[in-house]
């Protein structure tokens, strides 16, 4: 990078236009407000399917929005290869922590003991739970 | 460096990386930020779906298209910022400023509008801890009787006044009155705490508090068929319950998985906003300089840094405002 802003004007404009224009800047801007508003509508009462579906639809838009600011605005999509030294790393230790902590405390309620159970503070929903939309809710048990 | 002498040995200086100290550091902080979120985000991810319960967004206070907003604030910030950068390159200096200007501006109306988020958990007694927090996690005895003390506590307060006025007199006849009957329940619970009589004592009044609003079933927690002197006056348009309808009340609520997730909220969303902050005072620093084409470099540097605040966000709107 030092070394190309010491060369001629004509090689930094062709460096230049590489990073990316005002045009790509906006339309990654309108892609962005678009899938935000897509995450948006799956809390609308017409999204169509249940809320597991809804949540790996979010979590793919999220990873969606993420390489989108990543690749333009961070301009990682016209960087050498270095970018992998330092993204794929950090992408495995944040899975690897996650899916750590998974049997330990993500599955807790699995093999709760009968007493836990009772003295929950509501009875456990199995199908969706926290949906203040639905009609069945703990009331009915 | 200018002139080829034959016969020496030409030494050229070649960075390990195609790329200045400056982005280099940055980008390696970025990765220690990026695992910093990652165990924050992790964390709350796994203990959201280990939890038994989980709070719906309505019951604390958590406003969607608000959320939204500040996203879509956070994405144009961070265009802004990246026109600050070419405006920069193109060396024009004034530009530069003015979408710094913007961007700053951005990163405020996210502030204020987390301040005022922040405002309504607080005003409605929702901290990541006591003794500020008034969330119970279920409509037990200690909840009844932190109920009575509460309310022991204002009448307490109001009958030692010499002089009373209007508002104050009203305040001490509905506490008066919820006072008698949260030491009714507490009685009924204290007797009878494990069969239904203290059960159904204990969960009508945490609905009276605090209508959870799990469909229209359990609405009818909130039309106690306990007649108390007055009761059902001091009820009466209580619908989102009685610390709604009385705001100086501030009683003890039941909101199962709460705690949890204050706790969650308030790190997640705290630790992002001080990152915001940070971020802003680099701007303001910035605005200061005449932003022309050797500044770009810094301008890239703090971009980079904004950019992952916004991609930070892009995972917390969902996963705090919509799951």
């Amino acid at each position: 990078m030092s070394h190309s802003t010491d060369v001629t004007g004509g090689h930094g404009d062709a460096e230049h236009e590489q990073h990316g224009s005002i045009g790509t800047y906006l339309a990654v801007f309108v892609a962005l407000c678009i899938l935000t508003g897509a995450s948006f509508f799956t809390y609308s009462s017409y999204w169509p399917f249940s809320d597991h579906v809804a949540w790996a639809f979010m979590m793919a838009i999220s990873c969606t929005k993420a390489m989108l600011v990543i690749l333009f605005f961070m301009h990682l999509k016209y960087e050498a290869n270095w970018k992998y030294v330092l993204t794929v790393p950090a992408t495995f230790m944040s899975l690897f922590l996650v899916l750590m902590l998974v049997p330990d405390v993500g599955l807790r309620m699995r093999r709760a003991s009968e007493e836990r159970l009772r003295y929950m503070a509501v009875p456990q929903v199995t199908d969706a739970p926290a949906d203040q939309h639905s009609s069945e809710q703990p009331d009915g048990h | 460096m200018s002139e080829e002498h034959h016969g020496h040995l030409q030494l050229q200086y070649q960075p390990a990386l195609p790329m200045s100290n400056g982005k280099t550091f940055m980008w390696l902080f970025l990765s220690t930020e990026i695992m910093f979120f990652a165990a924050l985000i992790g964390t709350y991810i796994v203990l959201r779906f280990g939890a038994p319960v989980w709070p719906t967004p309505h019951q604390v206070h958590l406003s969607e298209p608000i959320g939204a907003f500040n996203t879509f604030v956070l994405i144009l910030s961070s265009v802004t910022i990246v026109l600050t950068l070419e405006a920069a390159r193109a060396n024009r200096a004034g530009l530069a400023k003015l979408f710094m200007l913007v961007t700053l501006g951005l990163g405020t109306i996210f502030l204020l509008v987390k301040a005022y988020e922040y405002n309504a958990k607080f005003s409605h007694g929702i901290y990541p801890q006591k003794p500020r927090s008034l969330i119970y996690e279920r409509p037990t005895l200690p909840f009844a009787s932190a109920v009575r003390q509460r309310l022991a506590e204002i009448t307490g307060e109001l009958a030692l006044e010499d002089s009373r006025s209007e508002e104050e007199e009203e305040h001490l006849k509905v506490a008066t009155i919820l006072l008698a009957h949260a030491t009714q329940v507490e009685r009924t619970a204290a007797q009878s705490a494990d069969n239904p009589a203290g059960i159904l004592a204990l969960s009508q009044m945490a609905e009276m508090i605090t209508p959870l609003g799990y469909g229209a079933g359990g609405a009818h927690g909130s039309q106690p068929k306990v007649a108390g002197e007055g009761l059902a006056e001091v009820l009466a348009g209580a619908d989102h319950g009685l610390n709604d309808k009385y705001h100086w009340l501030k009683l003890p609520m039941v909101i199962p998985g709460g705690n949890m997730w204050a706790s969650t909220y308030f790190l997640l969303t705290g630790f992002h906003a001080l990152h915001v902050v940070v971020g802003l005072i680099v701007f303001a620093i910035m605005l200061g300089m005449r932003l022309d084409k050797s500044r770009a470099p810094h301008i890239e540097n703090i971009g980079l840094y904004w950019h992952f605040v916004d991609l930070v966000w892009i995972f917390l709107f969902p996963l705090l405002y919509l799951f």
